[in-house]
């Protein structure tokens, strides 16, 4: 299990567009992929979900992963997210 | 890639969820909005619904995802005149916004012809206020 | 030289036309004021788009279908549409209608109807006007009733379809919403059909008798 706290720095937060891309960027690994914020849980497979955690800037967001290709999900969500998604 | 159909009485509803998928998905989608009359006024027309599942069929099916009540009954009616083809359509019961949303990005990303129809039917039960 | 179906059509469109306000206002009293209109538009565009020549009766009838599929707009659309197409398969090649294919007609329309639109008999739709008509008919015939006679008991028993309908609330469609407050309000769709087949006995009266 792979696991980190971030702070979202994007105005928007996981808004849409953040949100599908989530998604399509956790489909390529066969992991259980969860993201806590606001009191909420989404799996990162859910578009929907993870829009409606209401993640935005300075969010504390907790995320998750659990299976074989862990750290390297890890990995590209935590730049994913420190780059603001490459918003602003 | 399944294709997708937003079916609606509004031609403007059924372009504005288009625009809302499309910018989730960007330019790899097979979506194709079948809303309105011919001439532009609120109303359901089979025959558009028809031709919105030809051209949204990639081989792999197509999911439809209708507002309200009569949208259902041209859909159904549109499936029925495509019962000769060997198109698989399924008409999805779930929210036409966020189902579709939900449905295009699974789409987007390969998801079969039931994963798409799951993913509309799981739209009913998100909440949206924090 | 337009031929007998076609000019049915007309009547049934004149008719339609000429009631067009009345339709929409039954509907907004319990739906959405727009039934009248939505037909309207549908039997309008029927005229424009259907040939006034072809003598196949079943090529007529499918091609009413498919243009009031994709032009009225609202529930009508598929309903009556999907009536018409059925209908069509129910009298394949046809240039002349006897009395069996007339009930073979209507009975193919209110089977279409039914399965399109899910209801019987008792819900405040337009079954509970044709479904009484279809079976005027079959009895009309089984007396040994003429063409003529029989489409007017057929007319006769629309009718009282129609005012049943006020006796009861509302099951489908937007009318559903109102639940008991739907009660007192005849059904446009039962209405409507009841006009059309005054349309198709005032055809008849004027043309083939």
């Amino acid at each position: 299990m792979k696991q980190g706290t971030f702070k979202l720095k994007n105005r928007l937060g996981i808004h849409a567009r953040p949100a599908a891309e989530i998604v399509k960027m956790s489909s390529k690994y066969n992991c259980k992929v969860v993201f806590e914020a606001n009191g909420k849980k989404a799996e990162a497979k859910s578009v929907l979900m993870l829009i409606a955690i209401g993640a935005k800037k300075d969010t504390e967001v907790f995320l998750s992963i659990e299976g074989k290709d862990e750290q390297l999900l890890f990995e590209e969500l935590a730049e994913y997210i420190n780059k603001g998604f490459y918003e602003d | 890639m399944v294709g997708i159909v937003i079916a609606s009485h509004s031609r403007k509803v059924a372009e504005g969820i288009y625009d809302l998928a499309t910018q989730m998905t960007g330019s790899n989608h097979s979506i194709v909005q079948a809303g309105g009359m011919d001439d532009g006024s609120i109303g359901t027309d089979a025959i558009l619904i028809q031709q919105a599942i030809l051209s949204a069929d990639q081989g792999e099916g197509v999911v439809i995802i209708a507002d309200l009540g009569s949208a259902v009954l041209s859909t159904q009616t549109a499936m029925e005149l495509l019962e000769n083809e060997t198109i698989k359509v399924v008409i999805a019961d779930g929210p036409i916004l966020e189902g579709t949303i939900a449905a295009a990005v699974q789409a987007s990303i390969g998801a079969t012809l039931d994963e798409v129809v799951e993913a509309v039917e799981s739209a009913r039960d998100v909440l949206k206020l924090i | 030289m337009t031929t007998a179906i076609y000019r049915c059509l007309e009547k049934i469109n004149n008719a339609i036309a000429d009631n067009k306000t009345f339709l929409s206002d039954l509907d907004g009293a319990i739906g959405d004021a727009d039934h009248g209109i939505n037909m309207a538009r549908g039997f309008g565009e029927v005229i424009a788009q259907v040939p006034q020549d072809e003598e196949d009766i079943s090529i007529v009838l499918k091609k009413v279908g498919m243009v009031l599929i994709s032009k009225v707009g609202g529930a009508s659309g598929p309903l009556y549409g999907t009536a018409f197409i059925k209908a069509a398969g129910a009298v394949n090649g046809k240039r002349v209608l006897d009395l069996d294919d007339i009930i073979a007609l209507l009975e193919a329309c209110l089977n279409g109807i039914k399965m399109r639109g899910k209801a019987t008999v008792g819900e405040k739709t337009m079954v509970d006007a044709i479904e009484p008509a279809l079976s005027a008919l079959k009895e009309g015939k089984e007396k040994g009733k003429s063409i003529g006679e029989c489409i007017e008991l057929a007319c006769k028993a629309a009718e009282e379809g129609v005012e049943y309908t006020k006796t009861i609330r509302a099951t489908k469609g937007r009318a559903s919403y109102l639940g008991d407050r739907s009660i007192g309000h005849q059904d446009p769709g039962a209405t409507s059909s009841m006009i059309i087949f005054k349309a198709i006995k005032k055809f008849y009266t004027d043309e083939i008798e």
